[in-house]
């Protein structure tokens, strides 16, 4: 027989209402989990939750999101942001110290002054390099750390320190992992942490930098790619777009209510239809917060989204601006290969990674403070290491570069709470050690957590019955210092 | 002797004994005081001879002496014990840790209330904690002792009690609860597949099944399945999880490639294949190597098994060989070892008395020690055996003798090569040294020259001072580019020769030196540079009945090694040990049913959940030593229970709420991320179930996602488990990525798996080998049927295949009926020519054959535009007997446009100016000219349609000859078989309908907007594939009832 107008009439708004409806099953899933927030993270219980619901930290938090943009390959801080008027002035002088070199080949002890100029700027002073710009102009937002330390100087070891706790050891989860984990997702629209990857491939230590270590993959980051389709596995095939997926979505939820319909004490039924609607919400909001066509022509221009040498940086800090403006908790920019990683013509190198990276960078933190977003949300920017003070002898004094160096260098953060217009310890007279306020990667970790309102040494997770930290108990202190 | 001991033991503990009133029973310090100091106290303050204060809280009348500071408690005066003040002002224990309020009240009380215990202490103590009355007495470390198991014949039938697992379930519920009603048998058919092989039934199996109609039926089912060889690589993943398998030895950044692991992979599929006895399946992997016996010759093939067996011992991550040889990491290899020990077999976290006493269970810190002196021997950190140098080489006299043959061709070449290096590096050397002006040259050439450890302090500085000169073999391309692909060459020489050798196989083994017998020292806070006392071997002391530990042998004379872990794997398969069988029940148990009698199976001590219901855990360990550690046995047991069979819906429309009781139904349980990816092949008709091997290869794609390397198909337990690479797919749906083993799986539920399902290349992939195994398996279905369901409309193809009948006053067709059998050539009615029913009625891509009057055969045609349509072909009739053919043209609109006979001969079929409207059809129709013999004719034919504005449109009748895929029943019997594939039944009325629909609007949503498929696959094949993969990534699917 066949169906009657009206069956059908049913049937269609069966159908439309079972995606809506399954919207509020999903809605009331979470709602019932709500009870969850009270709980505080890391709190041991017999039973570890693993949900992405937005959770209380230990204290009253100063920033929501955090962007990092990864310098990757040790920026040449003596170039950068670290004046060393003595190493300009003993120029072509033998270095009493040791030295740890990576390129023995290469290597010599002769001390290489900076070929730019510095300047102070902004009503705080900060002395910074004619290399940026743009930077100088945000002086006054940035809190400058140059005694970072990690005390290797392999690029690998050194930013699995930073991102993983311990130098060198992979399978751990990155910070970003544990910031899910203790705080949840402000969105449920997004993946809440996203790493944005370069056209020219995967950075140093490939997918490592985003791993969700012995967490589950719920934590892990989301990766972007550098063209569309920008998320893995979240755009379906060009055939299934649009109306067929709505369709096959549609079919699926059907069934799957009917199924549970069947088995109503079995709450992950219900959580599983939530979790394609999220899916699919995920479809549409990422394409929206991808799309950065509808920002405005300044916009655009501040980025720099006009300029060749700028557009692709600056459409990746574009976007991590949308993003955490849509809720997103963590976003890390990476380069591919190591562009800051000079160790042969510095003189032309440098220039060209900064002309890239250094206007997109300072038009970030502008564009955050413009829109009231800068106090709740940190920017940071820096690499793994930094670069010796010797020359890297490379022959002719046009080729000449630097070597790897973890002993010293420099980073910078803005907003989310960080005390603006700040410079923060210092390096030898050369450059070559930190030697005053030493800041670890595990103090780094626990500074952040701090604005993040997690006390770094309470948010435990078990792993195979051991509580784990994201500084794996290794020595970390909050650098109040630097804080506002 | 030990049951009758703890008997009396047992009655001396008010604990043990039912509460008689209602009042709280009184604190004590053995129950109630001393957990809270061993939890944050005895470091300092008992657990070693050196307390400090001279504070020693063991004992209560210690506390009332007090340490340097006097007194610390003042029994019934709380506001005096300066031990309370201490906890609650946070100076006590030191640091940031502080002692929760409950236990600091708790502490208050029991001053309070005088301070008592619960029998008066003894004279003396020994050093350290000891063990107490009440530590003892802890359910998982008494005895196991079976239970009265109430007779089923003693329950009202409708109860259901089949077996005495249903007795003691059923006893423990409340009066008014009860079973759930047996589930149906489709599904149990189902669920026992999934519980003992892991892929689903396919369609004929579940039918052959449930179609069985003797009494022991499900016996047999059951038989059968045990008997699979699947059996073992589904109950060998669960095994693998605790002993962490795992193809590469972590650790390290470079997880070094763990060649050998899958041997002992298959060591376990076939030990369960066979179903070893679980006594000897721990005993060979803890010793095989003691079992084995003298190794000189080649290897006997039980050697050679035993010798696996102990890759068990061997699964930890060891970093030894790929770059961190040092105290720590071999340390750490022990460590992980005796962690996966307690964490499979005894279900014990013992590793928390690595560095003190346990903090929770009754493991002291000495325990850990004896424990760890049992394995010493063969992982000894100051004897150190790198992986490599473990190996045992599977290579026989024969291959060993060709293989040096082969080495000595080699050596050739190696020479060739080392005296390259060596002129490649002088004139690196020479040509850097050029660089530096002399005396500079000479001094910088002598201190290169001169080997490293006998440089002057002056040409070491010298070498300093001018880094460039340090070249060595690893930076010589720094230097001299070509060195390194012309040294290359020279490997790539040897690579060659040495491809001819015998493929060398080797065993991960774990075995002891002979007569290597050393010491264990206890390593203060587990620091392995603060040895302390010298242990021997031993078990865990809370193990055995006090005053019965066992202790084994230092050094076995009967074996050349020391026969520690043999005397150790016996204890436990004594059947007298009170963990091991309760831990390996407890396992099977969570496996069949999602969920553990005690839900933390690899913890049985404090921390952990106690067993929900621990006459049952007692009565199946028992039974199963009894059964002589059948693990098969077991399975029967429990799939034979009414627990078991139960069913696990839970509907608006059941009587009552049930799951709130355990077992009142059985609960659903989301498949692993194996058995989702293999019941994807097995539905796809892809798996490949070859079994056994080197693991199945992986990569990255270039997203970053690690996949499988290539098509290949096989079981996902065969692919490659590297630490640092985990297979998206399968970590997305909570695999374990092995860092030490995995006690339990977790089951998320997030959107990054939805992602996976909907839009994933594999489900992708899978999806689209279905919708082809479907249209190749399906079967139309039937016209009655297929009137009752919604209609799918257009169709792909604009001719359809059929017969009918011709009102020949009227010069239209009358009926029309769809051919529904497609032979791969021809449509005709039935598999069977002459049909029984519609007899020769058949059309193939040049013509055909009519049947009766009433049967002509008919193609049609639908004109998809307005226009005017002319017709060209040619109808030929072969034979020489009957009286030939008739052929029409009638069009739906205005009816006959043509007629043509032809017998023994041909006629040309011209016409044109018929006009057409879109969706006008035009028949072709051809019968049997009145006298139904030797029929058989050809009628090919051109359309070509005239439209305004366009181009003429040519159609050829035998170009566009097709098979069914695109007809309304077919895809209906379609739609059947995937359901029957993938979900392992036939849709409902109502499923059917709701898939028709869905494919019939997805069809014309693709058609409408002309969406670019993949090639080969037509609108109809894309919404089958749809349809599957809807299917793929419903619940229904993911999980098992």
């Amino acid at each position: 027989m066949q169906p009657t107008f009206d069956d059908q009439h049913n049937r269609r708004a069966f159908l439309r209402q079972g995606s809506l409806g399954v919207g509020t099953v999903a809605a009331a899933w979470l709602l019932n989990h709500d009870g969850a927030q009270a709980k505080p993270p890391g709190v041991a219980t017999a039973e570890q939750t693993f949900d992405l619901l937005p959770k209380q930290g230990h204290f009253e938090p100063r920033a929501k999101a955090m962007i990092s943009l990864f310098q990757h390959g040790g920026p040449a801080h003596m170039d950068l942001t670290d004046p060393k008027p003595e190493l300009t002035k003993f120029d072509g002088t033998d270095y009493n110290g040791d030295i740890a070199y990576s390129f023995v080949n290469a290597a010599s002890k002769k001390l290489l002054g900076t070929q730019w100029r510095f300047r102070k700027h902004g009503q705080c002073g900060m002395e910074l390099s004619e290399l940026l710009p743009h930077t100088a102009e945000i002086a006054d937002d940035m809190c400058l750390i140059r005694s970072m330390h990690t005390g290797a100087n392999g690029h690998e070891v050194s930013i699995r320190y930073f991102h993983g706790g311990i130098p060198g050891v992979l399978g751990r989860p990155h910070y970003a992992s544990w910031l899910l984990y203790g705080l949840g997702s402000e969105t449920q629209d997004l993946p809440s942490y996203m790493v944005l990857t370069d056209p020219g491939g995967h950075p140093v230590d490939s997918t490592h930098n985003w791993s969700s270590g012995f967490m589950p993959p719920l934590y892990q980051g989301t990766v972007l790619r550098p063209q569309e389709p920008r998320i893995l596995n979240l755009d379906a095939p060009s055939y299934l777009k649009g109306e067929p997926q709505r369709q096959n979505l549609e079919f699926l939820q059907v069934l799957n209510r009917q199924h549970a319909d069947r088995f109503r004490g079995e709450p992950d039924l219900n959580a599983r239809i939530a979790s394609y609607e999220l899916a699919a919400r995920m479809q549409t909001a990422a394409t929206e917060a991808l799309d950065v066509s509808k920002e405005t022509k300044a916009t655009h221009t501040l980025y720099g989204l006009d300029n060749d040498a700028t557009r692709e940086y600056g459409t990746r800090c574009l976007i991590a601006r949308r993003l955490v403006e849509r809720g997103v908790r963590f976003v890390q920019l990476f380069l591919a290969g190591q562009p800051w990683d000079n160790h042969s013509s510095i003189v032309t190198s440098l220039p060209s990674i900064c002309r890239r990276t250094d206007q997109p960078s300072a038009a970030l933190v502008k564009d955050l403070k413009q829109r009231g977003m800068l106090n709740e949300t940190i920017v940071h920017w820096g690499g793994e290491i930094g670069r010796l003070p010797v020359t890297q002898d490379q022959g002719d004094a046009s080729k000449h570069g630097r070597d790897h160096n973890g002993q010293g260098f420099s980073i910078w953060f803005a907003g989310g709470g960080f005390k603006p217009g700040t410079v923060y310890g210092a390096t030898d007279e050369f450059g070559h050690r930190a030697v005053e306020n030493v800041v670890t990667p595990n103090d780094y970790q626990a500074t952040l957590f701090k604005l993040f309102g997690l006390d770094w040494n309470q948010l435990v997770y078990h792993h195979s019955g051991q509580p784990q930290l994201v500084t794996a108990g290794r020595k970390a202190a909050v650098i109040e210092d630097i804080l506002a | 002797m030990i049951v009758r001991l703890f008997v009396t033991v047992l009655s001396l503990l008010p604990a043990s004994l039912p509460a008689t009133d209602d009042a709280p029973p009184p604190l004590t310090f053995e129950k109630d005081v001393r957990p809270i100091f061993r939890a944050h106290c005895y470091d300092c303050h008992g657990a070693t001879e050196d307390v400090k204060g001279g504070l020693d809280l063991r004992l209560v009348r210690f506390m009332q002496k007090g340490g340097e500071s006097g007194a610390v408690i003042a029994p019934g005066v709380p506001g005096e014990s300066y031990l309370l003040d201490r906890l609650q002002n946070g100076e006590m224990p030191p640091g940031e840790h502080r002692v929760p309020d409950a236990e600091i009240e708790i502490i208050e009380r029991w001053i309070a209330a005088g301070a008592k215990t619960a029998r008066p202490e003894p004279e003396t103590i020994s050093p350290g904690l000891g063990l107490t009355l009440e530590e003892r007495s802890f359910w998982s470390f008494l005895p196991i002792q079976r239970p009265e198991v109430p007779d089923t014949a003693s329950f009202p039938p409708d109860s259901r009690v089949r077996t005495p697992i249903d007795a003691l379930v059923l006893k423990s519920m409340p009066q008014d609860s009860g079973f759930s009603p047996d589930v149906g048998r489709r599904t149990l058919i189902k669920r026992a597949y999934f519980d003992l092989v892991g892929l689903p039934p396919s369609p004929e199996e579940l039918q052959i099944w449930a179609e069985d109609t003797a009494d022991d039926w499900y016996d047999r089912l059951l038989t059968e399945l045990l008997d699979s060889p699947h059996y073992g690589e589904r109950w060998g993943r669960h095994w693998l999880d605790v002993a962490g398998y795992a193809d590469s030895e972590g650790y390290t950044n470079s997880d070094a490639e763990r060649s050998w692991a899958w041997k002992y992979r298959d060591w376990v599929i076939r030990a369960l294949n066979e179903d070893k006895p679980f006594d000897g399946f721990i005993t060979e992997q803890l010793a095989g190597d003691e079992l084995a016996g003298p190794q000189d010759g080649d290897l006997t093939s039980d050697q050679t098994a035993l010798l696996t067996a102990t890759g068990f011992l061997r699964m930890a991550a060891d970093g030894t060989g790929s770059g961190a040889n040092d105290a720590v990491a071999r340390n750490k290899v022990m460590a992980d070892t005796l962690q996966i020990l307690g964490t499979s077999l005894l279900g014990l976290s013992i590793q928390c008395a690595q560095c003190h006493d346990h903090r929770y269970d009754p493991i002291p810190h000495t325990d850990y020690y004896a424990l760890r002196a049992v394995f010493e021997p063969a992982l000894d950190w100051q004897a150190w055996k790198v992986p490599n140098a473990r190996r045992v080489s599977l290579y026989t006299k024969a291959d060993r003798e060709k293989a040096a043959a082969v080495e000595a061709e080699t050596k050739v070449v190696a020479d060739e090569r080392a005296t390259r290096l060596a002129a490649y590096m002088k004139q690196a050397v020479d040509a850097e040294l050029m660089k530096f002006p002399e005396p500079l040259r000479g001094q910088l050439r002598g201190a290169y020259e001169t080997a490293g450890d006998k440089r002057t302090e002056e040409q070491k500085k010298l070498l300093a001072q001018n880094p460039s000169v340090n070249i060595n073999s690893g930076n010589l391309y720094q230097y001299i580019a070509e060195s390194k692909p012309e040294l290359a060459k020279f490997d790539t020489r040897i690579k060659d020769i040495r491809a001819k050798k015998p493929v060398e196989e080797f065993l991960r083994v774990l075995s002891e030196p002979s007569n290597h017998v050393p010491e264990t020292k206890l390593f203060f806070r587990g620091d392995h540079e603060q040895p302390k006392q010298t242990l021997l071997p031993a078990s865990l002391t809370v193990t055995a009945p006090e005053g019965q530990r066992p202790e084994f042998a230092a050094n076995s004379d009967a074996l050349p090694s020391t026969g520690r872990r043999l005397a150790f794997a016996q204890w436990l398969t004594s059947g007298r040990h009170p963990l091991v069988a309760r831990v390996i029940v407890n396992r099977a148990w969570l496996h069949h049913f999602g969920k553990g009698l005690v839900e933390t199976p690899a913890d049985f001590g404090k921390l952990g959940v106690r067993p929900s219901h621990p006459e049952l855990l007692d009565w199946l360990a028992d039974e199963f030593m009894r059964q002589g550690w059948s693990l098969k046995k077991l399975h029967r047991q429990i799939m034979t229970s009414t627990v078991w069979r139960q069913t696990s819906e839970d509907s608006a429309q059941s009587e009552r709420s049930t799951g709130v009781v355990p077992f009142t139904r059985r609960i659903l349980t989301r498949l692993d991320a194996e058995t989702i990816r293999d019941r994807m092949l097995a539905a796809s008709g892809q798996l490949d179930r070859t079994p056994f091997g080197a693991p199945v290869g992986i990569k990255e794609d270039d997203t970053g996602q690690v996949i499988v390397d290539g098509s290949q198909t096989r079981r996902s337990l065969y692919i490659k488990a590297r630490r640092s690479r985990p297979v998206a797919m399968m970590q997305a749906f909570d695999a374990p990525v092995m860092q030490t083993n995995c006690e339990m799986r977790q089951n998320s539920t997030v959107a990054t798996q939805s992602l996976m399902l909907m839009n994933g290349e594999f489900t992708l992939e899978q999806a689209g080998k279905m919708a082809e195994r479907v249209a190749k398996e399906a079967v139309p279905l039937d016209a009655a049927t297929m009137a009752s369901l919604p209609k799918i409309t257009s169709p792909a193809s604009a001719w359809q295949y059929g017969f009918g009948a011709v009102d020949e006053t009227a010069g239209r067709v009358m009926s029309f009926t769809q051919l529904t059998h497609f032979t791969g050539s021809q449509w005709q009615a039935g598999p069977a020519l002459p049909d029984p029913q519609l007899g020769y009625v058949l059309l193939h891509a040049n013509g055909g054959h009519p049947d009766i009057t009433g049967r002509a055969v008919i193609r049609r045609w639908t004109a998809s535009s307005n226009g005017t349509v002319a017709i060209s072909g040619k109808l030929s009739h072969g034979s020489a007997n009957g009286n030939g053919v008739r052929s029409r043209v009638i069009s739906s609109r205005s009816g006959k446009a043509g007629e043509w006979h032809a017998f023994n001969g041909a006629a040309d079929t011209n016409l044109t100016g018929l006009a057409v409207q879109s969706g006008d059809t035009i028949d072709f129709v051809t019968d049997a000219n009145g006298t139904h013999t030797s029929d058989s004719f050809s009628w090919p034919v051109s359309i070509t349609v005239k439209s305004d504005g366009q181009p003429d449109q040519s159609i050829a009748s035998v170009a566009a000859f097709s098979g069914p895929a695109e007809m309304p029943a077919v895809i209906a019997g379609q739609i059947i078989r995937a359901w029957e594939l993938a979900l392992c039944r036939t849709p409902t009325d109502d499923e059917l309908r709701l898939s028709i629909e869905f494919a019939a609007a997805q069809i014309a949503t693709l058609k409408q907007n002309s969406v670019t498929l993949p090639a080969e696959r037509t609108p109809v094949r894309q919404a089958i594939v749809s349809l599957c993969q809807s299917l793929f990534s419903s619940n229904e699917f993911l999980y098992v009832e």
